[in-house]
């Protein structure tokens, strides 16, 4: 078994938003580096894994990246099912895309669990001349809505770990006082079969086999 | 050695003229013997003919011969009034949703070749995609829908350049504006006959995949059982990785080249090749990485599953894969109860 597979925590985390708005970069700037430009769309979903320190403990983001075009929505929101956290993207030089981001929180009422953590994401940030969507705008509908909310640029990297970072500390917060507050063995925030989150070493150290 | 290979060169060089003559003999029917056609299509159709051979197939060109140049006439003309409408107003007077999608998808489109990456070429897919749209409310334009008019594009563009010229690197605005719009009117017709035998595979809830996917989880379990159990012991869906090979038709697993071989093939298989046929190619995909898949646990699989290693795939993997699948499909198509029994 290789080193970074040994984890003490694993998330899922799902990537929603309109089409074109940087999802799909957000995803590989974190997990991998990478930016790409001329990225295809994505179609169904894409998955990518990175792990991170939070209190010297080891968590792993599992990242499901969906396809942004509404006639995929009946498909992607089968993904929700066991996510922990989402991270919902918008454009901040396409008003639109931020308009839309009621109906994604719907979506995510209407499919996600309920205790899921949600973080308002205005990428592209980059594009400062361009800037359609003011920040305290967003800042103030995130207060609104208990959304956390940051600016982050897939293309500059500027705030693409800090995102990943905070609400993957966020998510190990509510769990890990959940755990104090059931004293439970293992705890499952959601039905997922995927996800188990188990605050000890032994029984979260199944990862993978490599090969 | 050499003289080995002289001779096996030969050898292969005289089976391809032979190919190339059989076609020849067969399309230059005054009226096209399509069975026959379509039996020597399943093999591979050679690249000179294939413009031809596939607008026949899907049903575009007439068999009669006498028909043809008629046919066309009008379909070119129709397209054309098509655009002429859809695009009367310019930009504004697009339904915005439909085309922003176009308009952000159609640069994403091969971002890696060359030949779509040219203003041309974008622009001739852009009104394909918005006119095929809106003539189908039903399902509108969907993502991946781009991938699938490719194809079509890149072989009708074939018959107009000296058969040497790589595609993927041609320059497109050293054709004459009326030979794109032909390219571009025959592109739309054939994509449209194409879609409209996979058509519920982009309405609401995309029942049509959602079906193919049922059944390729139904075949794996009948025909590799082992790598059915992994499958579900890892509790990978087969919806997180073979969504995308049924929306796409495997476009985003194979180079365009590849893509093109498996479509005579498909366009041979009467009608179903694009649903049913298809389903039969992707388990025998699938199949093919059974052993490596075995040995990885969820993440692994998904990761391997989404970037699946065939980038040195040549036509003989294509050919490979599609006698597999005929395989399975001549073994399990017709009959039902015998798969239902073997569990």
């Amino acid at each position: 078994m290789s080193k970074d597979d040994e984890y003490d925590f694993l998330f899922k985390v799902v990537l929603i938003g309109d089409s074109g708005v940087g999802k799909s970069n957000l995803l590989s700037r974190f997990t991998r580096n990478e930016f790409n430009l001329e990225s295809k769309s994505t179609i169904g979903v894409e998955f990518a894994t990175r792990s991170i320190q939070v209190d010297n403990k080891i968590i792993k983001a599992q990242i499901w990246d969906t396809a942004g075009q509404e006639r995929y929505r009946a498909i992607t929101s089968a993904y929700y099912r066991g996510a922990v956290g989402a991270l919902l993207v918008y454009d901040i030089a396409k008003h639109v895309t931020y308009e839309n981001v009621n109906r994604w929180l719907k979506e995510l009422r209407d499919h996600a669990d309920n205790n899921i953590v949600i973080m308002l994401v205005g990428n592209k940030s980059d594009l400062r001349h361009l800037r359609a969507v003011p920040t305290e705008d967003a800042k103030q509908f995130a207060e609104e809505n208990h959304l956390s909310f940051i600016e982050t640029s897939a293309l500059d990297a500027s705030n693409v770990e800090l995102a990943f970072q905070n609400i993957l500390t966020e998510i190990y917060r509510i769990v890990s006082r959940k755990a104090l507050d059931t004293s439970s063995d293992v705890i499952k925030p959601t039905d997922g079969q995927k996800i188990t989150v188990s605050p000890n070493q032994e029984d979260a150290n199944k990862g993978g086999k490599c090969c | 050695m050499t003289d080995t290979k002289t001779a096996r060169d030969l050898l292969d060089m005289n089976t391809k003229m032979s190919r190339f003559e059989k076609f020849r003999r067969v399309l230059s029917e005054p009226n096209v013997d399509m069975r026959e056609l379509r039996k020597l299509s399943w093999s591979g159709i050679p690249e000179e003919l294939r413009p031809m051979a596939w607008q026949l197939l899907m049903g575009y060109l007439p068999c009669n011969s006498e028909r043809r140049e008629q046919t066309l006439a009008r379909k070119r003309k129709e397209y054309a009034e098509c655009v002429a409408q859809a695009f009367a107003r310019g930009e504004a007077g697009l339904d915005q949703t439909i085309w922003h999608q176009i308009h952000i998808d159609v640069p994403r489109t091969h971002p890696h070749i060359q030949l779509y990456q040219q203003t041309a070429t974008q622009e001739a897919l852009e009104r394909i995609l918005y006119c095929w749209a809106i003539r189908h409310p039903a399902s509108g334009y969907v993502q991946g829908i781009n991938d699938l008019l490719t194809p079509f594009f890149q072989v009708f563009l074939s018959s107009y350049v000296s058969v040497d010229t790589d595609l993927e690197e041609f320059d497109i605005g050293e054709l004459p504006e009326e030979v794109l719009t032909v390219i571009e009117a025959d592109s739309f017709w054939c994509m449209t006959k194409l879609l409209d035998g996979i058509q519920d595979n982009y309405t609401h809830g995309q029942p049509g995949i959602q079906r193919q996917i049922g059944r390729l989880r139904e075949l794996i379990g009948r025909i590799d059982a082992p790598l059915a159990q992994h499958l579900e012991s890892e509790s990978v869906e087969y919806i997180q990785f073979s969504f995308r090979w049924m929306n796409c038709l495997l476009m985003r697993e194979l180079s365009l080249r590849n893509v093109v071989r498996m479509w005579d093939t498909y366009l041979a298989e009467e009608s179903d090749g694009f649903s049913d046929f298809h389903v039969y190619v992707c388990a025998a995909f699938l199949i093919k990485w059974s052993a490596t898949l075995r040995k990885m646990d969820f993440q692994d699989m998904i990761t391997f599953l989404q970037s699946v290693p065939t980038a040195t795939w040549t036509d003989r993997d294509v050919e490979m894969l599609l006698s597999e699948a005929f395989m399975w499909k001549t073994l399990f198509h017709n009959a039902p109860g015998h798969l239902a029994h073997r569990k």
